[in-house]
């Protein structure tokens, strides 16, 4: 009987500490409050969020992407917005948007349906692929050449799905799919020979790839499994405050910052050179709708 | 802040049999590292105090080094590392093994664990008499036979409840064999999170399922404890 009253004060105890503050009210007016707005960034998502060891600092286009956002806000609310940044997880990262941790993750999302459920998403702001970094002395060229291989992929991502979803469908049969923590723990298995092809997202792993201390000796696979539009977590039927990131998007776009700032990350001379495709660059241009200078005003 | 709980994420298929898999892989990993862990812990815990020099040295050696590392760290050290230390061909071998980071995990948690249930045999040695020593010596026995028939199994006897803890800890700390990817009960828990987004109950589900385990362990141990305790020296 002694026993199952701790056991039930233990489970008071948990649902004490679940039932955690709710705050009510739109994002905005908090930011406002505050003067503050909270930013989940990912740690291994080049060229998008990255701690870059050098600054022991959040970098990359989404963050930059961020800076835009907070300078719009600052403009809006006539006095400057901070930005606390978070380190996100491909597991957390939208719990914590869900909770109000963070108020926006910016990092390399892929907008699926499932996700729509429970979070909301901004505009679609990139594009990218599953596919697979191998060695380059490997053979691998096709998806029948991962039959009896290990193939790795990351905890919560799209990516695992997709590989599990086409194994299980046998449309390949690998050997083992193993699953990592993180993107580096990933390339990390890549090079100790525990996997022999890591999947995520093309333009991250030709980041993974860009970052090794021998890029020429891995190489992307010329074949996809899934395709993956990116766009920023916010929280779900908050209209306003997605409506802001919304325009702060468009907005970097029609005034070409958008531009500038892939260049900067993904141009021929970035972090990671990933080539706009044509297709990429009429679908940013047509997105763009009529919009006011000094749209961020209230 | 919405959150609709749907608490059958719990027992709807896939999502009931994941963590049921989950379960029993966390109570494999905790068996067969806990019988590395007693098995070798009670070796160093004897060589700490036998008056061979070297032997004494290489035992402690081994209880500080693996007392004082994070777990977690060692894991990965184990997983990661640890067949690069082999060299090549070796190393390549054992990375093609189907299941490694399993293997990994029971390996690194049973010789981790070893050097804490070391520990404990080290002061179930310190709490027996030392004229109880030199009684058993007085009988002819050799130090191995002292040991081996009179010391450890009475050692064992006084040291029965912080064992069972170290039994209990085991199953817990098993759950960080998740961050090499052994799909064991935490990993499936935040699996079903990242299918369904019901983390929380997911979460909740596996933390009774722990607490069951660990209650029966407790039970079990319990057990044990009552049939072998030295009357008059725990649970007075």
């Amino acid at each position: 009987m002694k026993k199952l009253f701790a056991i039930f004060v233990s489970v008071a105890l948990v649902f004490a500490f679940a039932a955690a503050p709710v705050f009510a009210g739109g994002t905005l007016e908090k930011i406002e409050k505050t003067g503050k707005i909270k930013i989940g960034f990912r740690e291994g998502s080049i060229p998008f969020a990255y701690v870059d060891p050098k600054v022991g600092k959040h970098v990359g286009f989404s963050v930059d992407m961020a800076k835009l956002l907070a300078e719009n806000l600052s403009k809006r609310f006539g006095k400057k917005i901070e930005i606390v940044p978070y380190t996100v997880t491909p597991k957390t990262r939208i719990p914590m948007v869900v909770n109000g941790t963070i108020d926006i993750e910016m990092g390399s999302t892929t907008y699926t349906q499932k996700r729509e459920d429970v979070a909301d998403f901004s505009m679609i702001f990139f594009f990218s692929e599953t596919t697979f970094l191998v060695a380059k002395d490997s053979g691998i060229k096709t998806l029948q050449d991962l039959n009896g291989k290990k193939v790795g992929a990351a905890r919560g991502t799209t990516n695992l799905r997709a590989v599990e979803k086409l194994a299980k469908e046998g449309k390949f049969k690998p050997k083992a799919i193993i699953v990592t923590e993180t993107h580096p723990q990933g390339m990390l298995a890549l090079k100790t020979g525990k996997i022999d092809a890591y999947s995520t997202d093309r333009s991250l792993l030709e980041g993974l790839r860009m970052k090794d201390d021998h890029p020429e000796k891995w190489m992307t696979v010329p074949f996809a499994i899934a395709y993956e539009p990116y766009a920023y977590i916010v929280r779900e039927n908050d209209s306003d405050f997605r409506d802001f990131v919304n325009n702060t998007i468009i907005w970097a776009i029609k005034t070409g910052k958008f531009f500038e700032l892939y260049e900067k990350w993904m141009g021929p001379k970035g972090v990671v050179p990933i080539p706009m495709s044509q297709a990429y660059k009429s679908y940013l241009e047509m997105m763009v709708y009529p919009i006011s200078d000094g749209w961020w005003k209230k | 802040m919405a959150y609709n709980f749907d608490w059958s994420v719990l027992w709807r298929q896939p999502y009931g049999m994941w963590l049921l898999q989950g379960l029993w892989l966390t109570i494999k990993i905790g068996l067969l590292a806990w019988i590395i862990a007693l098995s070798l812990g009670i070796v160093i815990g004897t060589l700490r105090v036998t008056p061979w020099k070297p032997l004494r040295f290489f035992a402690s050696a081994y209880t500080e080094l693996f007392r004082n590392v994070p777990f977690l760290v060692q894991l990965f050290f184990w997983y990661y590392a640890g067949p690069m230390l082999l060299g090549d061909r070796l190393g390549h071998a054992l990375n093609q093994i189907i299941g490694l980071n399993y293997y990994v995990a029971i390996f690194a948690l049973g010789i981790y664990t070893a050097s804490r249930v070391a520990e404990h045999m080290r002061a179930g040695f310190a709490s027996i008499g030392r004229e109880q020593y030199q009684a058993v010596l007085s009988t002819g026995m050799t130090q191995y036979q002292m040991y081996r028939y009179v010391i450890i199994p009475y050692a064992l006897r006084i040291i029965l409840p912080p064992l069972t803890t170290e039994f209990l800890t085991i199953f817990k700390n098993s759950s960080i064999a998740m961050t090499i990817g052994v799909a064991e009960l935490t990993f499936m828990s935040y699996r079903i999170d990242a299918e369904t987004f019901h983390g929380l109950e997911a979460t909740t589900g596996a933390m009774f399922i722990y607490l069951l385990l660990g209650l029966t362990v407790v039970r079990i141990m319990g057990f044990i404890e009552s049939r072998f305790k030295i009357p008059g020296m725990i649970g007075r």
